[in-house]
């Protein structure tokens, strides 16, 4: 299907590399016109970031920009220049959002404050989400997705163990907290502009939002006074609780046993069962107090089979487990994933026909078809004629005094 | 820090009924509406939904996810249940379920009391395929959907997210797509089934790991070696870790750290003003990565964090304190904010919680304490009726 569930809504979306367009991408996929102002001089970051296809480089060829940028629109406008500023004002004067993810002060720069933009469009829903917040003594602190896993607490507590931090590997908090709690954060406001016919601003620091999405820790610092263990993949609550290396190269499988019941048919699958009787191990208390030879018993199992086989021995006999997937094998060879359809293909001019992960579920039984992402400056013309309702003759003057790049 | 009142302005989802049903991988998707306004309510069998029955009392796990819900208890079991739980549903916009929970087998009937609500369904693997009933945990999640793939050194075991990341993700993407479907469902009257895969909202979170796989055949792994740049990590300082990134692509964060390492007259910036470090590919190398962690301890552990905010700050650098959650509550950004916020539980006692996740004007934000279980049967007409 190709919702329209958000038809009728449009944004004037000046977000730009990974966390902003995230964010708009879903009100895209599911039918409102999300209008991207971008420029071709400073060129959005994941445009140049790559992968590429073919590996060659190109402006509408990076897979990463595709795969945040879904159903968009792309206008180019020198937003410098006055007449580029007056059609960004045309466009915010018809829209419902203004979105952007710049630095604190880079709108006011470019003339776009939140008072100057409530001054044309007095009901705008605002989003900007800059990482610390718009003011204070580390607002101007630079930062990408690691920075703010880094000062929320975050990559320290993503460790081997006490004093051994290591942090998540990806820029995490731009790819699920900050993306969605500023889209759900523009939902609800747009619920509200319904109800009260008001606009909202919405000052989303990256760094707060990243809070929240570990904020279980926060609650159990504040109750105990006591800083979370750097606890590994070990749980404090189970054991065998881990990441178990399998046979092959860099083979993986992730176990975790809740019971003492799930143990002893785990130590029956092992061809132990006399392990289920070990003092050792004989309730959660004593095999997390050995947990170090308990792990080893197991790594000597996993290491002689495949992760796969592991995982689905495992999962028959009711003890949750998985092998640690990689990218390759989502997409190749997950049956879950496509026995549901989750991947899709799009073709696209640059990129051929490339593929997508759909939105995460399915929507009154189906997937969420998704739309090409735009060339640079596709839909400059279309826009500031069907929207804007400027003739030929006038596009062609802008055109020609180069106010589209 | 103040504890925050219900607002007088109009909250967004005032008016808006959404009964909660989940209980582990669907919970924070509630909170995030009941501090908006809905009245979330968790509907409960008599010993309560399988979190309670998982942990303590008071547990700050709980206490953060169901923060601002209300609690009912109804027996799911009783045939005269029936009424009422359909009368709720039916004055309910959306109704949230989780596998392994209540009425997570019951959608036709959900949908035939309510055809105007939206029903979302999150469970680990999906309604649907192979894996529908596997057992599942957090840890097997993120391994499943392919992010603890991603983290760790290259020598050692993959290293998952910590604190319940696949309850987070699965919970912000179910929150998200049931606040679109309920802007369709209350201007259509039409309602929607959405059925939420946890392994699949991780896959989803994977940075550009499955573009550089389709377009590149090249798999993106932990450590970052071939893919990030040398400077790009985590490296001691005098009282803790910073983390740093000085790629050369990144503004002038490489040219200002080693413009400072020369100022300082540290040797360190001599070895960085060589000419291979003006090379992008060689930086992405086990020698480089070697070779800038060496050199940038030797520099970075004569300052504490607390300095090296300060220097990146006014030197345009991209590095920041690598802090503690118990030095977070002290970070000087945050309380400028007011970040924090105060929520008092049952015994009256004040504990500190996070903030709203986004700063609204108007304020419309609020949260309160989770609730015990079954506090709200009085309050709730449709329980008695």
């Amino acid at each position: 299907m190709k919702p329209d569930f958000l038809k009728g809504v449009r944004f004037a979306d000046l977000t730009w590399a990974g966390a902003g367009p995230f964010s708009t991408k879903i009100f895209s996929d599911f039918g409102a016109e999300v209008i991207k102002i971008e420029s071709s001089v400073r060129l959005d970051s994941v445009r140049t970031g790559g992968p590429f296809k073919d590996r060659r480089f190109g402006v509408n060829r990076s897979g990463y920009f595709a795969s945040r940028n879904t159903g968009k629109k792309s206008v180019v406008l020198d937003l410098k220049s006055e007449e580029g500023r007056a059609l960004v004002f045309d466009i915010i004067r018809k829209s419902d959002v203004i979105s952007n993810n710049f630095g604190p002060g880079a709108m006011d720069r470019l003339g776009l404050g939140y008072d100057a933009v409530r001054a044309v469009k007095p009901d705008i829903i605002y989003l900007s989400m800059p990482m610390y917040g718009e003011d204070g003594p580390r607002a101007e602190m630079l930062g990408v997705g690691m920075t703010i896993s880094a000062v929320t607490g975050l990559m320290w507590s993503t460790a081997y163990g006490p004093g051994d931090p290591v942090g998540p590997g990806t820029h995490y908090p731009d790819h699920a907290a900050n993306p969605y709690h500023a889209a759900f954060a523009v939902l609800a406001a747009l619920r509200r502009k319904r109800l009260t016919g008001e606009g909202m601003k919405i000052d989303l620091s990256q760094v707060e939002s990243t809070i929240n999405f570990i904020g279980t820790a926060f609650v159990a610092q504040a109750m105990t006074g006591e800083e979370p263990p750097q606890a590994s993949n070990a749980s404090g609550e189970m054991a065998p609780h881990g990441i178990y290396r399998c046979k092959g190269e860099d083979a993986w499988c992730a176990i975790t046993v809740g019971s003492d019941a799930a143990w002893a048919e785990m130590a029956r699958l092992m061809g132990e069962p006399r392990l289920a009787d070990d003092t050792r191990f004989a309730s959660t208390a004593a095999r997390i107090g050995n947990r170090e030879a308990l792990d080893g018993i197991v790594t000597t199992w996993t290491s002689a089979c495949e992760a796969g086989e592991v995982a689905e021995r495992l999962r028959q006999a009711g003890i949750p487990a998985a092998r640690v997937a990689n990218s390759r094998h989502l997409v190749e060879n997950d049956v879950q994933l496509a026995g549901r359809g989750y991947w899709q293909r799009v073709e696209h001019p640059e990129l051929g026909n490339s593929l997508y992960a759909s939105p995460p579920y399915q929507v009154d039984g189906e997937r969420v078809e998704l739309s090409r992402p735009p060339l640079l400056g596709e839909h400059t013309r279309e826009v500031l004629s069907l929207l804007l309702g400027l003739d030929e003759a006038r596009l062609d003057a802008l055109e020609t005094s180069g106010v589209f790049k | 820090m103040a504890a925050l009142r219900k607002p007088k302005q109009p909250q967004p989802y005032d008016g808006m009924r959404i009964l909660d049903l989940t209980h582990r991988y669907g919970v924070y998707a509630g909170k995030l509406f009941a501090d908006l306004g809905a009245e979330v309510i968790r509907v409960e069998p008599p010993d309560g939904l399988p979190d309670r029955a998982a942990l303590p009392n008071r547990d700050p796990r709980f206490a953060f996810l169901n923060a601002n819900k209300k609690s009912i208890v109804l027996d799911f079991g009783d045939p005269r249940a029936e009424a009422r739980i359909d009368a709720l549903v039916s004055s309910a916009g959306a109704v949230f379920i989780e596998r392994d929970g209540p009425l997570y087998d019951a959608i036709g009937r959900l949908r035939a009391a309510n055809p105007r609500a939206v029903i979302t369904a999150v469970s680990p693997y999906g309604m649907t395929g192979p894996l529908a009933d596997a057992p599942a945990s957090d840890l097997v999640l993120q391994a499943a959907g392919g992010i603890a793939w991603m983290s760790g050194r290259i020598e050692r075991e993959p290293l998952a997210l910590p604190f319940s990341q696949a309850t987070m993700v699965g919970s912000i993407y179910a929150a998200t797509v049931t606040a679109i479907a309920l802007h369709h469902a209350e201007a259509t009257g039409r309602g929607h089934l959405i059925d939420v895969s946890v392994q699949e909202c991780i896959a989803h979170s994977l940075q550009n790991a499955i573009q550089v796989w389709d377009l590149e055949q090249r798999i993106s792994i932990r450590g970052g070696e071939g893919t990030r740049d040398a400077t790009e990590d985590i490296f001691p300082c005098r009282d803790g870790f910073v983390f740093l990134a000085s790629p050369l692509a990144v503004g002038n964060s490489w040219k200002s750290l080693v413009a400072w390492m020369v100022e300082a007259g540290h040797p360190s910036g001599k070895i960085f003003s060589q000419e291979r470090w003006s090379s992008r590919e060689w930086r992405l190398t086990r020698e480089a990565r070697e070779e800038f962690r060496t050199a940038f301890t030797a520099f970075s552990t004569l300052f504490d964090k607390e300095e090296m905010a300060r220097q990146a700050i006014a030197r345009r650098i991209v590095m920041g304190p690598a802090s503690r959650i118990s030095e977070v509550i002290d970070d000087p950004q945050l309380a400028h904010r007011d970040f924090f916020t105060q929520v008092e539980m049952e015994d009256g006692a004040l504990v500190r919680f996070p903030g709203a996740p986004f700063k609204l004007t108007p304020q419309v934000w609020a949260t309160a304490r989770a609730p015990a279980l079954g506090e709200h049967n009085a309050s709730v007409k449709e329980l008695s009726s």
